[in-house]
């Protein structure tokens, strides 16, 4: 029998990691939604924040400057991605498939450039702070609970951008329906540009933040980016809210199954509930949610 | 079927292999196909181990782009069901006794076992969605092989199966060299006749050809099993090739592999997958010296691909043209 505290212990653990895993999969699901593009160098770019904050952290020791630049330079990859790989492809036939074979090519130049510069050597970073607290045997690491809370406030934020600004307004508009927004005389371009680094920039901040838990490596993003792949497709393709619900699910769901199996276990399990979300109902939960 | 359609069939192929035998393809495949049976005279030990390679990496990309080029299904499980075909046909070997010929053949029937639910679950979606929906099946498989110490070893693979032909990497070659010829040649049939038309017309518009009769799911479920079927027999001839399967074999990563070169090459055709083969693994084999870091070449190599030549190289001689011109004017700009 598994004891309340190892129960509740996994809960929290895989409460926390759901927040930084939500953290990846919003800006996956949110870049479907409004450019109809699955970004599989999703996780290079995760990879390329991770290193750029470890980096930071070990030249100035501040997180304020780690994050400012993580996210800066993704920000500034997810345009280059939209305006040099995605848009040439914009309008051909099958461009959905087209615009995934682009981004795993991305993919695996990133990875393997990261390789080629700085070899497969794992990187260990100091984490914010190292104070633990301990609740009643429960462990509650500070580090992880800050995490999740910066995590969930930046998830808080894009919700406000697109909930009560004019550009969210674009934004929302264009995944309705991108011909009608051209004419009202949308820049189309630029409002993908944008979103495609507002996506980047979110996976640029969550490798960031889990540098210090993962320790970073060239191919640090490849099971974040798998877990939130996941969590997208149950979620409901382009749906955030579907999305954050999913992400901390699916994330307490596998802390739990952890006590019994492995890793791979856990992947079976999770990959199968998406199989079937997926054969059952393409539009994922989000989908059911709204219809 | 009675001996007039028979007849008919067989006018319509010869037809068709004699008008594509004078075209610079049609030449090309058949002196490489000649020059392929001299490969042992001039090449041994380390050479011969990469032609071998190279064969087989033809067979598994070609059924690739005969289910993605051919049906426009782009399916991710290629390289998990090429892997079911490795491991079966290793462990059908050594577990069970069968001959290594014969294992090699009964893989494939293992695989196309694998692949039926799959393509099942595949007839009523469509782009994108194919491509998550088969991710989700390969990362089940490969996260089987890993667990699944009893069976398959786990992580560090399943060796020790028997040695086919005593080892003779010569007779090894040309087994695998026939194999791949007839499977190849199969494949160019079907696609060629009734049933690659009717693929055809699904990829363009799958309710148009419904609307002219055709029950399109019956065409797509044989086609998604008689790809992948190829493709686990091109697994177990992979599995005696390198003597060892182990969960890397049917990774995402080498399933990328796959993509590139039947992309490269030119997905919707056979000798498309033939020249992408050749192309992207020789670069590969050329590139050797420089380590790992070559992997770096797989995904430039597919973002070039997707951007310029999005049809493969084997169509791409106007299109080459262009990027010619474009790139004079480019240069020109500069002054």
């Amino acid at each position: 029998m598994v004891s309340i505290e190892l129960l509740v212990q996994q809960i929290i653990n895989g409460l926390f990691f759901g927040g930084q895993l939500a953290l990846l999969a919003v800006g996956f699901t949110l870049i479907w939604g409004v450019a109809r593009v699955l970004n599989f160098a999703h996780g290079g770019v995760f990879m390329m924040g991770a290193y750029i904050g470890a980096f930071a952290i070990i030249a100035t020791d501040n997180w304020l400057i780690a994050i400012f630049l993580g996210m800066t330079v993704t920000f500034l990859i997810g345009l280059g991605t939209e305006a040099f790989l995605i848009r040439p492809l914009r309008g051909r036939q099958e461009f959905d498939i087209a615009a995934i074979i682009a981004t795993l090519g991305l993919w695996f130049t990133l990875e393997h450039s990261m390789r080629l510069l700085f070899t497969s050597q794992q990187r260990s970073v100091n984490p914010i702070t190292r104070e633990i607290w301990i609740i009643q045997d429960i462990v509650i690491n500070v580090n992880r609970l800050l995490v999740f809370l910066i995590s969930i406030f930046a998830i808080g934020l894009l919700f406000m951008l697109i909930k009560y600004t004019k550009f969210g307004l674009a934004v929302r508009a264009a995944a309705e329906d991108d011909q009608t927004t051209e004419l009202m005389g949308v820049d189309l371009p630029r409002t993908y540009a944008i979103t495609f680094g507002i996506s980047t920039a979110l996976a640029g901040l969550a490798g960031v933040l889990l540098g210090p838990i993962f320790s970073v490596y060239p191919s640090v993003g490849d099971r974040p980016f798998l877990l939130a792949f996941i969590v997208v497709m149950i979620g409901g393709l382009g749906s955030v809210r579907g999305t954050l619900i999913a992400a901390l699910t699916l994330a307490v769901i596998r802390a739990v199954a952890l006590i019994w199996t492995s890793a791979e276990g856990a992947m079976i399990i999770l990959f199968a509930f998406m199989a079937a979300v997926l054969i059952l109902s393409p539009e994922g939960i989000g989908g059911w949610l709204e219809s | 079927m009675n001996v007039d359609t028979l007849s008919i069939l067989f006018n319509r192929v010869w037809d068709d292999v004699k008008v594509k035998l004078r075209t610079t393809t049609g030449k090309a495949i058949t002196v490489g196909f000649l020059l392929a049976f001299v490969v042992p005279l001039i090449a041994g030990g380390y050479q011969l181990n990469v032609a071998t390679q190279a064969l087989i990496f033809i067979l598994v990309v070609t059924s690739w782009n005969f289910i993605a080029g051919n049906f426009g299904i782009l399916t991710f499980a290629h390289a998990a069901l090429f892997g079911v075909g490795g491991y079966s046909a290793a462990i059908l070997a050594a577990e069970f006794g069968i001959p290594v010929v014969v294992s090699v053949f009964l893989a494939g029937l293992v695989t196309a076992a694998f692949s039926l639910p799959m393509a099942v679950s595949l007839l009523h979606l469509r782009g994108a969605y194919v491509a998550m929906l088969t991710i989700a099946y390969a990362e089940i498989i490969f996260s089987a092989s890993v667990i699944l110490r009893d069976i398959t070893g786990g992580p560090t693979g399943y060796s020790g199966f028997p040695v086919p032909f005593g080892g003779d990497r010569v007779l090894l070659y040309y087994f695998v060299l026939i194999v791949v010829a007839v499977l190849v040649a199969l494949q160019y049939l079907v696609s060629i006749n009734r049933f690659g038309l009717v693929a055809r017309a699904i990829r363009e518009s799958e309710e148009a050809a419904q609307m002219l009769g055709n029950n399109t799911r019956r065409y797509k479920l044989a086609g998604f099993v008689f790809g992948s079927t190829v493709a686990g027999i091109a697994g177990g001839l992979q599995a005696y090739n390198i003597r060892i399967i182990s969960p890397p074999v049917l990774g995402l990563e080498r399933m990328i592999e796959f993509m590139a070169m039947g992309i490269v090459g030119g997905i919707r055709s056979l000798s498309g997958g033939i020249l992408g083969t050749l192309v992207v693994y020789g670069l590969m084999e050329v590139l050797r010296p420089i380590g790992a870091s070559r992997l770096l070449v797989w995904g430039i190599v597919l973002i070039v691909a997707i951007l310029y030549f999005p049809n493969g190289l084997i169509v791409s001689k106007k299109q080459l043209g262009s990027v010619r011109n474009r790139a004079v004017e480019w240069i020109w700009d500069l002054f």
